[in-house]
Parts: structure tokens; sequence; C-alpha cells
């Protein structure tokens, strides 16, 4: 026997102006069911929820309806009052009649008539209603952080430091991350080494992160707190544990002209390598594709000149098995390499180059060892042009956002450009220049000001050489668009920031979200940017979308803590709102006759096969299950299965009939 | 069909299969189905053009699976059947062995449902010409004449449920018409109701009709109930290009593209 | 028909469309008092048999909405509903049923003005079209659930 209370809300005036709130009480005190029903001024204030309190004890109630707010604003509040009265918080249900009702319509009958109604459906579907508990998960407390860059370094050492552990896989044979390829950050102008490596030792080193690096993840299984990760270990054809990284094979490396993707294709580098001086760790890996060893079963003079005789050219892959609790997404970001601009000759014209190739140039490190030099005949140039917005906000070339790093980094190079060519000229093409963050519009203002850079408001249409210069024809939009044409030693292009490669193929292997430019998505752009809509994988960094370093850093850490709140507790607790496979007893044990038409339609994989076995082991008949642990409670396997053998708590299909069947019926 | 009678008096013997599901002669001038679990019995097993009865209904009954590996003699809509029902992981090369019949009234084994796949890939589903008359006269009309048509037309169904029986893909243990809580569809002959449980049927069928019109033999009324299923695979040929049974991959409701065309959504 | 007051009933999810109504209601945007929102998880989750069970109990028309595509809350449900929608509207049209009673819209948690415009142009509608007699003169069910709890 059910027994209903009802409890309608005045919301101060919010709902009394419009809607007769004495008379919706009265009504639903008629109903069939119904054994108490009050109106109130403020249902959430204090007394208004002893109200309740007290009604559930006093007249026993087995289901509650509130009649006020929107359930998105309160139904936690009135759960938990009915909770600590004794009754199951999912017993409790909301009318809308403030947002929905009392607020979009005029005072009237038509208002108060729907209010009544809005309330009749609830009090049905609550009599159907069934008491849940929270679901408990088991938690493994230890991360998979998936990319060495800064933000993935950050979000190692902050969950590493809160005692957790880590396991932080990286495809590059070092970590660093663009960040390591910089020559100097903004608005600073820190050497960008000299920040970074200190913590990329300190990854190295902590006790509580393992790094695999030239490692990337296989495949993913499982749900949040127990994920069952396989990681793939590329050969470096190397025995780590052996090579002191002393240096010898690379030095004498017979192939020594394969093109360094550390500079960007600006420098060269060797067959067996390390990528860059400060690499961690400072062991080399062997490039397969370009050893000749692997190519022509010759050479191997890195094996001979080992002193530990660590080279290893029978080394296979090796798959690690790694349980794991939470995972952070940091894959970073690349550079559109601009092919599609033929009109700024990149690609033909060697003095055509990308920001990162540039900051390639500028490194002390670098190619040229921190001299600006021309790629084509190694002069340095006397004039250089720096275009921003090369390929971003350009909806026609497929890329119509903001790439937002361009026009500070623009900024520098031009910067650095005027430091180390005294008597250059620097010129910077730009649309706008957005320069939000903290001290970066005063770094813009120096290099206009105080290093002479020329900003020219303007887009370039076209680049060609002539008699050894590259004419870059653009135009002042500030001068009533007067073309301007300058002969340029080398031009720098701001090419967009676009989505790592392979990222579409790791979303897919994490079951987790990303949008048409292929960047990780968000739960929800304002408030949940660390999290997605996947429960246990969080995001850092650029992969989400183009961003700067301190913007990186704050999000690992922020993604750090997330993981951190998921690791405090032992076992998490969900909310019961999940779908559930009915049984029943033998010889039935369940009305589900194993189509498996659900699995597919369930966009969490949380549907398993469950095979119901007699005695002596044999499969009797195999049906569908549900991972508690996976389902996020959507119910679209519920409006699939044609027996209707499975069901959504709280969304029942006896609930939802009821509620339906009540709304232009009365009792 | 000596083929056929030879092979299943072999299977028998040789106690590879315990049962052949396929016709035999009735009465009044139509086929019935058979069950030969004794080898000499295998002489009863005919086929001709009569034979359109869609014998993939029996494959997931337990009674019939109970008796031990099963073989079929299977036309292409029977195997049509057998393909989907394997997707729905309803039988499997474990129990079954399909004894395919070619549109030339020719036997041709089967090894596997694999190869069975590959056969009927080669045919298209396709609505024959008197049923396609039917559907255009019906599109010709309008909304009121069609809703008047179908009332009428549905107001004898006395709810039988032959259809259901007769579909293989009806094989669930407890269909949607036997809940009661809530109750779906109401149990007696009624005038929305009966229109409800076709609709109810035409719908749980969407991308698993295979256009076998057992539905439509089996009514005792001779009411066209697989026009309904007739005009979804209609449509999902217009929308979505489509479907054959397959063993694995996509069944037509339970995925989707991103980018499914409608024109009707605000 | 001038005193004829549609019933419309509205299938809803919850985290698009019935924060859309929400925000409409913040908004204080007023809109035709004839809609009864009913609050589902997904798109997804909407079972066509609940559209008919709304005709049968004397509605004169249904409003569907939820997420917009590439939105849902659980990444995909509201994709499943589109497809079956498409198919269960071609079978519904095919049967008599009038298909310009159902409208189906994409409002989003943001678009609290497209759902007061989405309610006010089905009322609209309806109440060009009249009641839905046609329906409700087959729809007299001999069974009536006892609700006794």
């Amino acid at each position: 026997m059910s027994k209903i209370g009802v409890f309608v809300c005045h919301c101060g005036e919010n709902i009394s102006a419009t809607v007769d709130c004495a008379k919706v009480a009265e009504t639903a005190a008629g109903y069939d069911g119904v054994v108490y029903s009050i109106d109130y001024k403020y249902m959430c204030s204090d007394p208004g929820q002893s109200l309740i309190k007290s009604a559930i004890i006093e007249k026993g109630l087995t289901g509650v309806v509130v009649a006020s707010c929107s359930p998105r604003m309160h139904e936690p509040t009135f759960r938990k009052a009915c909770a600590e009265a004794g009754l199951n918080p999912y017993m409790c249900e909301m009318a809308n009649l403030r947002e929905h009702c009392s607020w979009v319509h005029e005072k009237g009958d038509a208002t108060t008539e729907k209010a009544i109604d809005l309330v009749r459906i609830l009090v049905e579907k609550v009599k159907k209603n069934h008491s849940l508990n929270a679901i408990k998960v088991p938690v493994t407390k230890t991360a998979l952080v998936i990319g060495g860059g800064i933000a993935g370094i950050q979000a190692s050492l902050d969950i590493a430091n809160s005692g957790h552990k880590v396991i932080l896989i990286e495809r590059d044979p070092s970590i660093g991350g663009h960040m390591s390829q910089l020559s100097e950050t903004f608005p600073t102008l820190d050497c960008s080494q000299c920040i970074l490596t200190p913590r990329m030792v300190e990854v190295a080193q902590h006790e509580n992160i393992t790094l695999y690096t030239y490692a990337e993840l296989e495949s993913l299984e499982g749900f949040v707190g127990n994920f069952k990760a396989k990681i793939r270990r590329k050969s470096k054809s190397l025995d780590e544990k052996i090579c002191t990284g002393c240096g010898q094979c690379t030095t004498k490396c017979p192939v020594k002209k394969i093109p360094s993707e550390f500079n960007e294709g600006l420098g060269k580098r060797t067959a067996i390598y390390v990528p860059f001086p400060q690499a961690v760790p400072n062991k080399p890996v062997i490039d397969r594709v370009n050893c000749t060893y692997y190519i022509k079963g010759k050479c191997k003079v890195c094996e001979i000149v080992c002193p530990t005789k660590a080279i290893r050219f029978d080394q296979e892959d090796t798959i690690v098995e790694a349980e794991v609790g939470a995972i952070v997404v940091a894959t970073g970001f690349t550079v559109k390499q601009p092919d599609f601009f033929p009109e700024y000759g990149f690609g033909k014209y060697p003095d055509v180059i990308t920001g990162l190739q540039f900051e390639r140039l500028a490194s002390a490190s670098g190619p040229t060892l921190g001299e600006i030099r021309r790629p084509s005949d190694g002069k340095v140039p006397e004039k250089i042009v720096f275009i921003a917005c090369a390929g971003s906000r350009d909806p026609a070339k497929g890329i119509p956002y903001c790439s937002k790093i361009c026009c500070m980094y623009i900024a520098k190079h031009a910067m650095l450009y005027q430091h180390k060519v005294h008597g250059g000229k620097s010129y910077v093409f730009y649309m706008d220049i957005r320069a939000g963050g903290k001290m970066y519009e005063e770094f813009v203002r120096r290099a206009i000001e105080d290093d002479g850079v020329n900003y020219i408001r303007g887009r370039v249409s076209r680049i060609y050489e002539k008699n050894g210069k590259l004419i870059v024809k653009g135009a002042d939009t500030l001068l009533g668009a007067m073309p301007v044409d300058i002969d340029a030693d080398m031009v720098v292009l701001a090419t967009a920031g676009i989505a790592n490669e392979g990222s579409e193929e790791l979303a897919q292997k994490l079951h987790t979200s990303y949008d048409s430019y292929h960047f990780f998505s968000e739960a929800h752009p304002k408030l949940k940017p660390v999290e997605t809509n996947t429960a246990g994988i969080f995001l850092a960094g650029a992969c989400q979308s183009p961003k700067d370093i301190p913007e990186s850093v704050a999000m690992a850490s922020g993604a750090a803590v997330k993981v951190a709140c998921l690791f405090s507790q032992d076992e998490l607790t969900r909310e019961p709102l999940i779908a559930v496979v009915n049984r029943q007893a033998a010889p039935v044990f369940s009305s589900c006759v194993g189509c498996f038409l659900c699995v597919s339609a369930c966009p969490y994989q949380a549907i398993e096969k469950e095979e119901i076995k007699n005695r002596t082991g044999e499969v009797i008949k195999t049906i569908a299950k549900v991972n508690p642990g996976l389902c996020q409670g959507c119910g679209t396997c519920v409006a699939f299965c044609r027996t209707k053998s499975i069901d959504i708590q709280g969304y029942t299909h006896e609930e939802m009939y009821s509620e339906v069947m009540a709304l232009l019926n009365e009792y | 069909m000596d083929e056929l009678r030879k092979r299943a008096k072999e299977l028998l013997e040789s106690k590879t299969i315990s049962v052949v599901i396929g016709y035999e002669e009735g009465t009044y001038n139509r086929t019935r189905a058979l069950f030969v679990e004794k080898p000499e019995e295998a002489s009863k097993l005919i086929f001709d053009s009569r034979c359109v009865l869609n014998l993939a209904t029996y494959i997931t009954k337990q009674e019939v699976k109970a008796k031990g590996k099963m073989a079929i003699a299977a036309t292409i809509p029977v195997m049509r059947s057998i393909i989907q029902l394997a997707y729905e992981f309803q039988v499997s090369d474990k129990n079954l062995l399909v004894l395919g019949i070619t549109p030339e009234s020719n036997l041709m084994e089967f090894k596997d449902l694999l190869e069975v796949e590959t056969y009927i890939h080669k045919f298209e589903i396709e609505i024959n010409a008197s049923y396609r008359e039917k559907l255009d006269k019906l599109a010709g009309m309008t909304q009121t004449e069609r809703w008047k048509f179908w009332i009428d037309e549905l107001s004898p169904c006395f709810k039988c449920y032959a259809c259901r029986a007769a579909c293989p893909m009806c094989y669930c243990h407890r269909c949607t018409v036997d809940f009661n809580q809530p109750q779906w569809i109401p149990v007696p002959s009624h005038e929305l109701g009966n229109l409800e449980w076709h609709i109810m049927r035409a719908v749980h069928l969407m991308g698993r009709c295979i256009d076998c019109d057992g539905c439509a033999n089996a009514c005792p009324l001779g009411i066209p109930i697989n026009l309904l299923n007739k005009r979804l695979l209609e449509d999902a040929k217009r929308h979505f290009g489509g479907y054959q049974p397959v063993l694995k991959g996509d069944h037509l409701m339970s995925t989707f593209k991103p980018d499914d065309k409608e024109n009707f959504i605000r | 028909m001038a005193d004829f007051e549609p019933k419309i009933v509205a299938f809803v999810c919850n985290w698009c469309t019935y924060a859309g109504a929400d925000l409409t209601g913040t908004s204080r945007i007023k809109y035709a008092t004839n809609v009864r929102i009913i609050r589902f998880p997904c798109t997804g989750r909407i079972d066509y048999m609940l559209l008919l069970k709304a005709f049968d109990e004397g509605a004169d028309g249904i409003i569907v909405s939820g997420c917009h595509p590439n939105d849902c809350h659980y990444t995909s449900g509201n994709f499943h509903a589109r497809r079956r929608w498409i198919m269960f509207r071609e079978l519904c049209d095919f049967v008599g049923i009038d298909i310009n009673r159902v409208l189906f819209s994409w409002v989003s948690a943001a678009e609290g003005s497209k759902w007061a415009d989405v309610v006010n142009t089905t009322v609209t509608r309806i109440r060009e079209l009249g009641p839905y007699t046609e329906y409700q003169k087959v729809a007299k069910h001999p069974i009536r659930e006892v609700t006794n709890g």
C-alpha cells in the first residue's frame, strides 16, 4: 500500500503568485494513495524540511512528492531530508511547479490546472518507485598518465606527491614534449629547457612514478577505479638496465643524415640516437626504419663500440599489463604543416618555416646553435617576416578556431630575432593580437616599443621568390588596405595548433569523446574542463584545445586533484540510477533471450555477457548483465530491449507508463 | 527432392544429426513442417513451390534443440532468418547444419554459417510486384483514408498470435503482450489495441524482418500485416541503404551514423 | 474549435531540454500552458510505445525533444533515438497516424527561448489540426490499470 505525502511549496511568491498552491494540495489529497498533502511557503528551508521529515515519521510515508522548483535545483536537498527521516531517498520525486509552470505562465485556472497535472503524474510515478542503494565500486590507486610533455609531467608529479603510484607513458624516446623544443618561454623569456629539465629529472627519479618511454597504449578495458591497460613498450633495441648513456654509439653511427624530428627537420640525427642532449631517459633508441642493420643486415657498429654490450638487435616489443584506477590524457598537440598553403611556398622555399622550426633555430642546442640562419644558405636574415594566423581562424581551410598561443610566440620570436640580429628588421602580419594572460600584453608592447618589431595589420596573399629574396605580398588595413610588399630573407608561419596524430585512435581505445578536430572533449566546457564523459578519464593540456604552458600546468594539476579525489576513497559511491537485467527463478533465470542488441546500443560498453551454468558447470543460457561500475544510466538499452528484460532504476517501465497514463486522466 | 532425402537419411544414420527439419505433405494440398529423427522417415521429406513456411521458427524452440544437433532444409528466406538468428546468438554452427535449397530447387549443403552468409548476400531482399502495387496504393491515400483502411483491416484480428508463432524472429520467451504490469497491449481484440500490437511487432522487427511473408500466410483472416514490414524494409533502404542479415557487424537499429539524415527535427 | 485547448505531452531529456525549459523559466519567458513535461534521462530511453499511449490517453499533440547531435550527455543516446524516430515516423505515417501532431526537436540547455518557441508552435499547430478525435474514438480501453500502489 502506498502512503504518499505531497508537499506543495509557495517558494515565497514565486509559485503562489500564479499558481493556487492550496488548491493543488487539496486536489492531491484526494488521490488514491495520498495520505498527507500540504502547502507551505518555503519547502527547502529548515522548517520546511522538518515538515517533510516529521510527516514521514508520523504518517509512515512510503513516498514523497515535493512540488516546488526544478529537481535540478533541489532534488539532492529533499532526497537527503528524506534519507535523514528514514525514507529511502529514491522514493522522493519533485514536480517542477516553478521553472516549468509558475514562472512561464500567467496567473489563472489553466496554470493551476497544469500544476495539478504535474503533481499527479509524479504521485503516480512515485508509487512505482523502488528503494535503491548507492553502488560501491573498489578503486585501484594507481594512475596512468598518457603523454610526457609538461602537462603529463606536472600531472604525474602532483599525483605521485599525493602518495599514489603513477605510470607515465610517452611515445617518443624522451619525455619533455614541445616545451623541450622551445628556446625561451613567454612572457619571462626563461630558458625553456632550464625550467623543464629539473621536472623531467624529478619524474625519472620519483619513487612513485614508473616511466615508460617509446611506449604507447595498446588497449584499455574496464571502468573507473578498475581499468586494465595494456601498454606496448616498443623495442629500443637496447638493454636499458645496462646502458650507461655514454653516447659512443651515437657518435660512431655511420648513418648521419636522417632529418631530426626534435629539430623539426632542420637538423640531422643518426639512426641510433638520443633525441636531445637533456633527454630523459638519456638512453638511445635505434630507428629501425633507417638503421642499416635492419635494412641490409650489415653494420652493427654500435654493438661493437658499446662498452657494456647493451645493444640488442633482436629485442622485440613487450606488452606490459597494468591495473589502474584513473587515466590522465596529456598527449598534447602538434602544429599543422601548411602544405595546404601553396601560396606561401611552404615546402617549396626552404626559408619559409613554421614557428616550431624557428624555435629550434633560436635554441642554443639547436641545429644552428642559437643563431638565426636561413636553412637554405646559412646566411643570417636581415629581414624577417612573421605571419600570424597561418591556418587558424580560417573556416575555408577547415580550422575556424584560434590557436591561442601564436600571437604570443610571434612576439617572442620577433623579440629574440631582434636581440640576436642587431640591425635586423622584423615584420609581423597580424589580424588581431590576443595577449590575454598575465604580463602578456606588456610583453607584446615591449616587442613593439622596445625592440622595434613592425606590426602590420593585414594578411599575406602570396609569397614568391625573386632574386634570392622572398617577396611577401601583404596589405596594411589600418592604412586603408594599402599594399605592402616586403623582400624578406626568411618567413615564419604561425601555423595552426592541431590535435596530435593518433588522437582519434587513442580516444577510441579509451572510449572517450573527441570533437571534429580530434581534440578530446571535456565533460562540460565551463564547469568540467578536466573531466571527460567517461568516468575516470581526465584531460590535461593541449590535447583538449590549444593552450599555453601556464594553462597546461594548471589543468594538469586540476586533473591530478580529480585523480586524488577518486583515490581518496577505497570505494567509489555511484548513483544507483543504472540499468539492470532482470533475474528470475530457474528454469527461466531471466526473461532476457540473449540477443545482445543492447550491447551495441550502449555508449559505455557497460553490458556484458553472463553465463548461467548448472551444477555441473554446463552453460544453460547466456544473458546480458550490466556492469554497475560502467553504466551511466542513459536508458538507451531499455528502449531497445524487445522483451523489456532490461530496465533502468529511477525510470523503469512501470514508472514511466504510470506517469504517462496519469497525465491526462483523473483517477 | 531425392538428394535431400538421401542426405537426410545419411546424416541421421551416421548420428551426426539428431533431427532433420523439412517439409512433408499435409492436408488439403498444403505442406507442413516435418521433424525427422529416424533415418527411414527421411523418405517423407518433400520440396516444391508450396513449401513457403519459414522453418527457421523451429530452430529456437527448446523442444527441438533438446533433441541434439539439427539440420534444416532451407530456402533463401529461411537461410536469411538463420543468419539473423545467428547474429542474435540464438543458433550457431555447433547446433545447426544448413541443407540449402537453391532457387532452382537443388540441394546445396553448407559447411558452416559463414558459407550461408556469403551465399545469401548474392541476393537482395526484394519486395515483389503485387505487394509493391499495394504499398503504392496506400501511399497514394490521404492520412485519414489510410487510418480508416488499417483500423478496418485490423478490427477482425482476434489476437490469435499466429503471426508471432510463424515468425522466426519472434522467439522471445516473454513477449511484450505477456506483460500486465504495465499492460502495454490490451489482451482482447480491440480496434486500437490490434493496431498497437501490429505496430509494436513491426517495430520490433525493424532491421530484422527478412520478408518471408510467414506472418501474412499464417494469419487465419488473411490480413496483410506483412505490408507494415515491407514498408519498413523500403524505408530502411531509402534512409539507411537497406540491410542484409550478417553474422557479425552492425544492426540497423542499434547502430547509427552521426550524419543520419532527417528533415523533421527542429 | 475556438474553445479547443490542445493537450500536449512533452517527452524530454533531463540534461538538455529539461534544463533548457528550466532556463525558459528563469528567464521568465512566457509560453502556452498546454504542455506537460515528462522527464527522461536521455532521449534514448524514450520508448515509442509511450508516444502511442499518450495519444491513447487523450493527448492531441506530442513533443519529443533532446540534446543536439554530438552533445548528448551520454554520448550517443540521441543518435539512437533519431534513427528510431526516422523509422517509427514512417511506420506511423503508413498506418495513418497523423504525424503532424508529433514534433521532434533538439533543444539544448542554453536554448530557453527555443523551448518556448517549440511549445508555442506546437500548440498553434495542434489548435489548427483540432482535437485528435480520430484516434481517441477508437481508444476506449477495456482495461484500466488499478492504482493501489
